[in-house]
């Protein structure tokens, strides 16, 4: 009897001590979001993108999925704050993005606006991978129309909140196309995120969104 | 979101259709059918338009129409119901050839784009031009300016659950460990 006691005693001095270990080190270790690499920046020649498609008539988008970093989620809208900067989904939901809805829809002719955030005040959020993305990745827009929008990423490019290009970000496209926004571009304490992660991409495809999908 | 009275396509189809008929006879016999109607279609959208400036603007601001369709010193009068704006006339202005005049859109215009028409005076030809009133932002396109705030580093530094859990599990381990080192100590077999 007291054999089993010790023993069992060892097996849960172990185990506490592997969990102890394993809390402690995810517990304070400092995991920046990923960041685009040189690599997927706007090129000349880069590798060949798949050609546009014609434009859809507006709709609003009312779900985004991107297979290749796992993000499904819901849209809000977003408006302008005082200043004229983009506003951004609250920021207690962790899993929702925000489309301007002064902008184009996701699919018709123009540039659709799409941020989400990085992290919550608890940890990753919707956008925590965008910046993993790599060129001709998949995203898709299911609209309220009901057809299913998808875009291939051309550039994943990383933006210091001083020299923000706004006209190449917000500016208008004469084909349909995609900005998706996070913050990025190193963190510091005193000034939080110094600038943005801004995936560029266009529209190639279309198909109809199945009557009755998991949403 | 639009507003137009009358159909803007079919007034302007029709005088362009005629205007290509009538270029493809007189040019297209020396330079041929598709160049005579290219140069139709573009003088056409400049002597059948009502130019409007700025083209965005906000509830209250006040725009400026022009055009070449009323000839040199002509006038004509200005439609801006469309928008909740009073009648105005255009009288001839610069540079030569072109008549012009000024509108305000009423403080309380809702967003939208909003058909201007002007009607000459001389023969009654109607261009128009569409204006488009946004609630911010006057001038350019109202797009979204500098950088977004969508992170505040919580993914970021230490989790205090998970840091405190740690803590607290390593505590365990050192209790157990403690006792099993006291009953070694003391000589009792584990």
């Amino acid at each position: 009897m007291r054999g089993f006691t010790d023993t069992a005693i060892a097996c849960a001095t172990m185990v506490a001590l592997g969990c102890g270990a394993w809390l402690l080190r995810s517990g304070t270790e400092h995991d920046a979001p990923p960041q685009p690499s040189a690599a997927q920046a706007h090129t000349r020649s880069g590798p060949e993108v798949p050609a546009g498609v014609p434009a859809l008539p507006p709709s609003p988008p009312e779900r985004v999925r991107i297979p290749s970093i796992r993000v499904n989620a819901p849209f809000t809208v977003l408006g302008l704050t005082p200043t004229g900067g983009l506003g951004v989904p609250p920021a207690t939901k962790e899993n929702l993005v925000g489309w301007y809805e002064a902008g184009a829809t996701p699919g018709e002719t123009g540039t659709a606006i799409v941020a989400g955030h990085v992290d919550t005040a608890d940890g990753p959020a919707v956008f925590y991978r965008l910046g993993a993305l790599t060129k001709g990745a998949r995203v898709e827009v299911e609209r309220r129309d009901g057809t299913v929008a998808v875009f291939s990423v051309d550039a994943v490019e990383v933006y210091d909140a001083h020299a923000f290009p706004d006209e190449k970000v917000y500016g208008a496209a004469d084909r349909p196309e995609l900005r998706l926004i996070t913050c990025g571009g190193g963190y510091s304490k005193r000034t939080g995120y110094r600038g943005n992660v801004v995936v560029f991409a266009h529209l190639t495809g279309v198909r109809e969104r199945p009557s009755g999908a998991a949403r | 979101m639009r507003h137009t009275p009358r159909p803007v396509a079919s007034r302007l189809s029709a005088g362009a259709a005629l205007a290509v008929v009538t270029a493809g006879l007189t040019v297209g016999l020396t330079v041929g059918p598709a160049y005579g109607a290219e140069t139709a279609e573009r003088e056409d959208t400049r002597a059948g338009r009502l130019e409007v400036y700025p083209t965005n603007v906000v509830p209250g601001a006040e725009v400026t129409v022009g055009t070449v369709a009323c000839g040199a010193d002509g006038t004509a009068e200005g439609d801006a119901s469309s928008v909740g704006a009073d009648a105005f006339a255009l009288a001839p202005g610069t540079p030569p050839g072109n008549t012009t005049g000024r509108f305000r859109v009423p403080p309380s215009a809702q967003p939208g784009t909003y058909e201007i028409v002007a009607r000459c005076s001389r023969d009654g030809a109607e261009v128009a031009g569409d204006v488009v009133v946004r609630l911010t932002g006057a001038g350019e396109p109202t797009h979204p300016r500098g950088s977004v705030k969508t992170g505040v580093g919580g993914a970021l530094g230490p989790d205090p659950v998970k840091t405190a859990a740690g803590v607290a599990a390593l505590a365990v381990a050192a209790a157990g460990g403690t006792w099993l080192l006291h009953r070694r100590v003391r000589g009792e077999a584990i």
